[in-house]
């Protein structure tokens, strides 16, 4: 009897080494959980800037339309977030990756001031497409970039000559045209979001200076900003817009202050860029875009 | 008496152990976290770098340098130098525009040596300094441009190119 009592007895030594060794147990593991975490935001954090960096080939273009892909090696998810504040904004990117079957938690923000992204606010997926056009508003302001997902699918349906050739050109394999599959025997395939150039039963319908999408109006003006505003979110849409505008006020100043330094030379350029110096306004500025561009053109000593 | 020594010995030898064992185990921690994040920078710098190397082309390109349609046709890596001398008086906007640490453009011929160009000397200068940051640079990553601008003779204006190199640092953050 006394025997067994004693066989069951565990020994100080013992119960000081069993708490121990289990406080040291979970030490180790919540400090390899927590390291584990840091090392996927790093990634995370690293994908995002080297996306921003690949993007820079892609904008030194002057007319067409340059189209690219990557291919990321696991499922991700770029978020394309938008700041309008301070002289020009900034471009936010964050990515959350899958891993062991869940999506990375990440408030890892990389941002890029000199970068004007269109896309959805969160794209998904392991193939990305880019591409990019410029933006003259009436001046080069700069290069907009259209990110989509190789999953989801554009069928356009009428569009202008101009955009079919544009398209048909630029050969991405996720914008589809309809015309082109109809000669094919094809139809828009099913889950494509259509987008329509006028009327009709479409997600997306494109008019002269508007786009309608998901119950928004979204104003454009011209073929870059058309395109922006189909490929993006419309709070996305607006703050790019904005920060589009920014960079123009800036641009139009040094225009301006250049105008001034080269007509020492004689050379006297005649263009009134106090309208674009002075406001911000997309609606305001996009009425005088037109007369300063022809204006410019026409002139013996071109600004830019 | 003698046995409760003992054992009060042995769970001392016990105590030191396994704090000598979680001493351990820290240090590598924190061994390993050191040589991580001294990677970190590392890999920060060699994007910083990659970035401004990708970034030279951009710039040069990028409508605040370009030379558009001013000079004739529109040209790839053709630097409008009196719209950068406009920009130079405005750059404290720009400092964080292109992640970069530092801009400048030197012109290769004719040379004018190592003059910085003010609106003073304008015509008879060797450095355009756009952008200067005072931190710490990596080497440039550069590129050949012309640099073009409008000058007068006789009452009238022309188009003057010369050969430059467009020079571009990032920030060294080792």
């Amino acid at each position: 009897m006394i025997k067994k009592r004693g066989y069951l007895q565990i020994s100080f030594a013992w119960l000081f080494a069993i708490i121990v060794g289990v406080f040291i147990l979970f030490l180790a593991i919540y400090a390899s959980t927590k390291l584990m975490k840091t090392e996927q935001t790093t990634l995370d954090a690293k994908t995002g800037k080297e996306i921003g960096i690949l993007l820079n080939p892609l904008e030194t273009s002057f007319e067409t339309a340059k189209t690219t892909f990557f291919t990321m090696p696991v499922e991700t998810k770029i978020y394309n977030k938008c700041d309008d504040y301070g002289n020009f904004g900034k471009q936010i990117i964050q990515i959350s990756q899958k891993s062991f079957n869940k999506w990375t938690e990440t408030d890892v923000d990389v941002s890029f001031p000199n970068k004007y992204i269109f896309s959805e606010r969160e794209t998904e997926g392991k193939k990305f497409y880019i591409f990019s056009k410029p933006f003259d508003f009436p001046f080069k302001v700069a290069d907009l970039i259209y990110i989509t997902s190789s999953k989801k699918e554009y069928c356009f349906v009428n569009p202008s000559d101009d955009i079919e050739e544009e398209i048909d050109y630029l050969n991405q394999k996720n914008l589809l045209l309809e015309n082109k599959l109809k000669e094919e025997g094809n139809d828009c395939p099913g889950g494509s979001i259509k987008v329509c150039f006028g009327s009709g039963d479409c997600d997306i319908k494109v008019y002269e200076n508007y786009v309608e999408k998901n119950g928004d109006k979204i104003n454009f003006e011209g073929d870059s900003l058309m395109y922006a505003a189909i490929f993006s979110d419309k709070d996305v849409y607006d703050c790019q817009l904005k920060r589009l505008m920014q960079r123009t006020k800036h641009l139009a100043l040094l225009y301006e202050e250049k105008a001034k330094f080269i007509s020492r030379t004689g050379c006297h350029s005649n263009l009134n860029l106090q309208l674009l110096s002075s406001s911000d306004d997309f609606g305001l500025m996009a009425s005088i875009v037109n007369d300063i561009k022809e204006k410019n053109e026409d002139a013996n000593c071109k600004l830019w | 008496m003698i046995k409760r020594k003992k054992a009060q010995l042995k769970i001392q030898q016990m105590a030191f152990m396994l704090m000598a064992v979680t001493l351990f185990f820290v240090m590598v921690g924190m061994f390993i976290l050191v040589f991580k994040f001294s990677g970190l920078k590392e890999s920060a710098t060699l994007i910083e770098e990659k970035n401004a190397m990708l970034l030279v082309t951009k710039l040069a390109n990028s409508p605040e340098f370009s030379c558009g349609e001013a000079f004739g046709s529109n040209r790839i890596n053709c630097i409008d130098s009196d719209k950068v001398m406009m920009l130079k008086g405005k750059i404290a906007k720009y400092s964080e525009f292109w992640g970069v640490a530092e801009i400048k453009i030197r012109k290769i011929y004719p040379n004018n040596e190592n003059i910085i160009c003010t609106p003073g000397n304008y015509g008879n200068c060797g450095i355009i300094e756009v952008l200067s940051k005072d931190v710490n640079k990596l080497p440039p990553a550069s590129n050949f441009v012309s640099l073009c601008k409008k000058e007068s003779y006789n009452d009238e204006f022309y188009d003057k190119c010369e050969l430059a190199r467009f020079m571009v640092s990032s920030e060294d953050k080792r």
